[in-house]
């Protein structure tokens, strides 16, 4: 909180998101002795990124035109640009409404005057403005938020979320069907898998460690695929996740196809591949912390 | 006819006021939400099953309460009460969002209006003792973040929790982060209770400086928690009238014959009254529809706000003054809470999906959550999110406008009129993701 004038400067650019990226950065409160926080609507009352600003982390999509704005003046006056969250990246949750139906009702509203005028769709925040860091996570934890500030080569993370988690895998329990929490009960310590939860932590890079599948949820992928996945169509992504459920359980590789095509799944497993940008080159994964 | 644009920070969201004014008066006074993302369209055809993922990232800031009401709504459907055990959980969650969230407004969104900082983490540049702004932000930082590691304990994430699911939650408590979470707490409580009586005397400055504690009429407020007790987990909601009498009391299945809904042209937010009257929601509203609030030192608190201004209380300040009752409400809640075995039994039950309509009652920081689904194969047909900010959005509108009116004279625009908007919004502390979703 002291106000060193020397320290580097950034900003936060709140487009179309939850928040919740921002909340998780006021958490991760260490950067207070080595930045300076010079702009950030929901806690600081400045109405414009100063002209001085080096970083500018960005969270939400580009939902409206008034986003698009905002995000090329802010990303003219900085030196870097960071994506932090799912939304920067793909467009995020807001993405599950890029189906006709939904488009048609964005675009019913775009004769309304006074408020912003909203797109078709949801973008990812590289589809305006060229990015240097990516940040993924549905919040990334704070711990990530000081990874990407502090520089990536200051952060150490296991590639999959797996090798976080701690959760047994055992060769004897084989599920024949996804039960998911029908039955009742997650058992401690062992593989959620083994217990017929669609848990996606096989393939997702690690760095969250495993908050959610240590208390018992499946990991819903919101980091993105691994380094070994990135750089490569989705397909791949949902073939090795396949996989692994084929040699671990006896549950019908159909049943396992469909599951994976599910909304709580494609929030966040698009992220880096076949997100509906376009013909955008895949986002090299030193540039993925 | 002149329009006067106020952009707004530290709130929840993108929103601005306009206000049009004319020959020294104020016509009108809107509060426009300016962003949405349509989650009421774009969860049709989820499989239920998936919606307590999902509908957390609706608001980063009130996620906690979009969790537990969607797992309760999907219970109402499925016909499955959870063991008291993972209501217990649950209870501790909402409370941890209750702690981080009146935190964030009284310290991170609020205070700064009263020691003229442009933000907590610049309260040093403040014109006031740069020693002692520091240490204020701090030990407020540090309040904030115990509701956040609260989430974490009862939740998993902090953020989106995870660890509610249909039919209970996915695990207990262990004892050992138990005792630590208690410990960190019964030894923030003193420093919360100073925070707080700091908090009050700076009020009571800003309001000898500025004259007045926010000189609107009464209202009709609405709440779900008790009378006795700020229950956050309850199934029946409140309506009390402006003199102090209860009018009506409903579960959420029947939210529409008393609640009146309409859209707005300016904003992507819409605005509910009760039956055509302009009601309140959030602290305030809570605090004046209970005699009580069920633990010693928040009660303390409680009488000397009673004492002060009487019950109900109408001044728009008070709102901020209530989010620190319950700040300290929610402490000695969850230290009686961690006190106790939380691993007792198992926390979750067994389900089968049905078709159906269902409800789910939470009462979020900002007032009655409900959440309304149609299942029908095991995918969601119609989703329904009835948002505690748009209840308070003619009363918002309403404060903003006497607000102009002390402001804006023939003579001309006195400049406190900015601050002066800033104030009356972050006391209602509106949410315009969850407004707008
Ligand atoms: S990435 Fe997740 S946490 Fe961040 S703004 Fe989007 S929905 Fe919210
Ligand atoms: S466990 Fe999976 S879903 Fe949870 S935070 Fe980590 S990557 Fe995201």
């Amino acid at each position: 909180m002291s106000l060193n004038p020397t320290l580097p400067r950034f900003a936060v650019l709140q487009l179309s998101g939850c928040a919740g990226c921002e909340v998780s950065l006021i958490n991760a409160s260490e950067w207070v002795e080595k930045y300076q926080l010079v702009y950030m609507p929901l806690v600081v009352s400045t109405h414009a990124v100063p002209e001085d600003t080096e970083i500018l982390l960005v969270s939400g999509g580009v939902r409206n035109d008034e986003d698009v704005w905002n995000l090329r003046h802010a990303a003219e006056i900085v030196d870097r640009v960071i994506a932090v969250g799912t939304c920067a990246i793909s467009g995020g949750v807001a993405n599950l409404g890029d189906r006709d139906d939904v488009r048609a009702m964005f675009m019913s509203q775009a004769s309304r005057h006074h408020v912003p005028h909203l797109l078709p769709k949801s973008h990812p925040i590289d589809a305006f403005v060229d990015v240097d860091l990516y940040l993924p996570g549905c919040p990334p934890t704070p711990e990530l938020f000081m990874g990407a500030l502090t520089g990536p080569e200051n952060f150490e993370a296991s590639s999959i979320v797996c090798q976080e988690c701690g959760r047994k895998k055992l060769k004897d329990m084989r599920p024949t069907h996804l039960v998911g929490f029908q039955q009742g009960e997650v058992l401690p310590d062992i593989c959620l898998i083994n217990q017929g939860y669609l848990c996606v932590g096989s393939s997702t890079r690690g760095g969250c460690r495993a908050i959610c599948t240590r208390p018992g949820h499946p990991c819903v992928g919101c980091r993105g695929p691994s380094n070994a996945y990135i750089e490569k169509e989705s397909s791949v992504w949902f073939d090795r996740v396949q996989k692994v459920f084929e040699n671990m359980t006896d549950i019908p590789p159909e049943e396992i196809r469909e599951a994976l095509h599910s909304p709580q799944l494609s929030m966040f497993l698009f992220q880096f591949t076949d997100y509906q940008g376009g013909d955008r080159p895949p986002r090299p994964k030193e540039k993925v912390l | 006819m002149t329009t006067l644009r106020f952009p707004l920070s530290r709130i929840e969201g993108h929103a601005r006021v306009e206000m049009e004014v004319q020959d020294g008066k104020v016509v009108s006074a809107q509060f426009q939400a300016i962003e949405m993302r349509g989650f009421r369209y774009f969860m049709l055809g989820t499989p239920a099953e998936q919606m307590p993922v999902i509908v957390p990232r609706i608001c980063g800031v009130c996620s906690t309460a979009h969790h537990v009401a969607s797992v309760k709504a999907l219970e109402d459907i499925f016909e499955v009460e959870p063991p008291k055990l993972a209501k217990e959980i649950r209870e501790l969650l909402l409370l941890g969002q209750l702690i981080q969230n009146q935190a964030t407004s009284l310290f991170i969104f609020t205070m700064p209006d009263r020691v003229g900082a442009s933000s907590i983490f610049h309260m040093d540049e403040s014109e006031a003792d740069p020693e002692q702004q520091l240490s204020l932000a701090q030990r407020a930082l540090k309040v904030r973040q115990a509701g956040t590691n609260l989430i974490t304990l009862a939740g998993g994430q902090f953020i989106h929790p995870i660890k509610a699911i249909i039919g209970g939650v996915t695990s207990g408590i262990k004892p050992e982060p138990a005792q630590k979470m208690l410990a960190e707490m019964e030894a923030l409580l003193p420093v919360v209770c100073t925070l707080f009586d700091e908090y009050w005397e700076m009020s009571l400055k800003m309001k000898e400086r500025i004259g007045t504690w926010g000189d609107d009429q009464p209202a009709y407020y609405i709440a779900s928690t008790g009378r006795t007790g700020l229950e956050l987990n309850s199934d029946m909601i409140r309506i009390l009238g402006p003199n102090g009498t209860e009018r009506a009391s409903f579960p959420p299945r029947q939210f529409r014959t008393y609640l009146d809904y309409q859209d707005t042209e300016y904003s992507y937010a819409g605005q509910t009254s009760y039956q055509g009257e302009v009601m309140r929601a959030n602290s305030l509203a809570r605090i004046n529809l209970a005699n009580a609030t069920g633990t010693p030192l928040a009660d303390e608190y409680m009488q000397k706000l009673t004492h002060a201004f009487g019950k109900p209380a109408h001044p728009i300040l008070l709102f901020d003054l209530c989010r620190g009752i319950e700040l300290v409400y929610a402490f000695e809640r969850a230290i009686e809470m961690l006190s106790q075995d939380l691993e007792y039994e198992d926390p979750s039950l067994p389900y089968a999906l049905k078709d159906g309509e269902g409800f789910g009652l939470v009462e979020a920081p900002r007032g009655p959550l409900i959440h309304h689904y149609t299942v029908k194969e095991g995918l969601i047909t119609d989703a329904e999110f009835i948002i505690p900010t748009t209840h308070n959005m003619l009363a918002i509108e309403r404060a903003l406008k006497v607000a102009g009116d002390r402001y804006v004279t023939p003579e001309g625009i006195n400049l406190e009129l900015e601050k002066a908007v800033g104030r009356v919004v972050r006391a209602f502390d509106p949410c315009i993701a969850c407004a707008t979703q």
